[in-house]
């Protein structure tokens, strides 16, 4: 499977668990490997948050699979959140999301902002990408 | 365009969208005609000379594309803002490079829908995240190898800033929040998004076309 394919079926799962719509506009593709499925695991916790939580009509989820990495945005225009807090399961999640990325030698920035949005980045190297 | 609210006509053969369409753009517009065919189309856009047409890509007869190339050929002042529940690249390219100023997909909410209009009524172009991406990815795919002969690079290739621009529009930004993200005007990221239509529309790259047909593996 492809992760164009995989990130559009994660879509579609949210959106008929949660009831929220997701938005995919994928650049590129490649063929899933075992780092790319632990972030579509990642990125699917951070989609279903947004989704439960933030309160905003809709999630976009952005890939971008480049020669030497692939990346994985997920924003909304919701409630927000405090990344540096402790308390409430967000915070649960962005730690779950970060252990997984750290097994796989990935990156996660977290942007947010209360009562504007946010937006989790994911990104991983890629192992066997073209030079 | 005229002073007072754009004036708009609608295309699409699902009566109960173009019904939809109605009643999200309110008072804030003034709907001219709808057509359900291309045909009549044809014929009422050129009798009432719209200042945006909110054109369907996917009709029989040659969809939204076959509109805006006999429309544009007796009146290119008309401008046109493709609206689609396709995610067909291939057709959303081909719209576009008929001459349509931007493409949103049929899931956008009403006041955005409205700020869309206003914003191609005045000249700009507008892209959403979907067709930002598919540009990204056209223009990313198109030299895998380098320049090649007959390559323009005013056409043919996107400039950094312009390619940050798509990319933070297909994460979901807004122009006004892409503006603030890279520290440039609202009118600058406008520009930007004009300028890469602009090449979209006239890139002589047969890439484009190829790419939209076969999305690429890499």
């Amino acid at each position: 499977m492809t992760l164009g394919v995989a990130v559009e079926q994660l879509a579609r799962e949210v959106e008929t668990d949660h009831g929220v719509p997701v938005d995919v506009v994928a650049v590129g593709d490649c063929l899933l490997d075992g780092d790319l499925r632990a972030m579509l695991a990642a990125g699917r916790e951070a989609t279903v948050n947004s989704a439960k939580w933030s309160g905003a009509p809709v999630v976009s989820l952005f890939t971008e699979v480049e020669r030497k990495r692939v990346s994985m945005f997920v924003r909304d225009r919701g409630s927000g959140f405090d990344p540096g807090a402790v308390s409430a399961d967000r915070q649960g999640i962005a730690t779950s999301i970060r252990g997984r990325m750290d097994r796989i030698g990935g990156k996660v920035t977290i942007r947010s902002t209360l009562g504007e949005g946010s937006e989790i980045e994911l990104s991983v190297p890629r192992r066997n990408g073209r030079t | 365009m005229t002073a007072g609210p754009p004036r708009v006509f609608l295309v699409d053969d699902h009566d109960l969208f173009r019904t939809g369409v109605r009643s999200e753009l309110g008072d804030t517009v003034e709907i001219v005609g709808e057509a359900d065919e291309v045909r009549a189309a044809i014929e009422l856009i050129g009798e009432r000379l719209p200042d945006v047409v909110l054109l369907d890509v996917h009709m029989p007869d040659g969809g939204g594309q076959a509109v805006i190339e006999a429309v544009k050929r007796d009146h290119p002042e008309v401008l046109f803002l493709a609206l689609s529940v396709s995610d067909a690249p291939e057709d959303v390219i081909a719209v576009i490079r008929a001459g349509a100023r931007g493409y949103v997909t049929k899931t956008i909410s009403g006041p955005e829908l409205v700020d869309a209009v206003i914003r191609v009524a005045a000249g700009d172009a507008v892209f959403s995240p979907r067709l930002a991406g598919f540009v990204l990815d056209a223009f990313a795919s198109a030299l895998p190898d380098g320049p090649r002969a007959g390559f323009d690079p005013e056409l043919d290739q996107l400039s950094p800033r312009e390619q940050e621009v798509l990319r933070l529009i297909a994460r979901g930004y807004t122009y006004k929040e892409t503006a603030r993200e890279l520290s440039i005007s609202v009118k600058t990221v406008e520009s930007h998004v004009s300028s890469v239509l602009r090449k979209l529309q006239l890139s002589t790259r047969h890439q484009l076309t190829r790419w939209a047909t076969e999305r690429r593996l890499i």
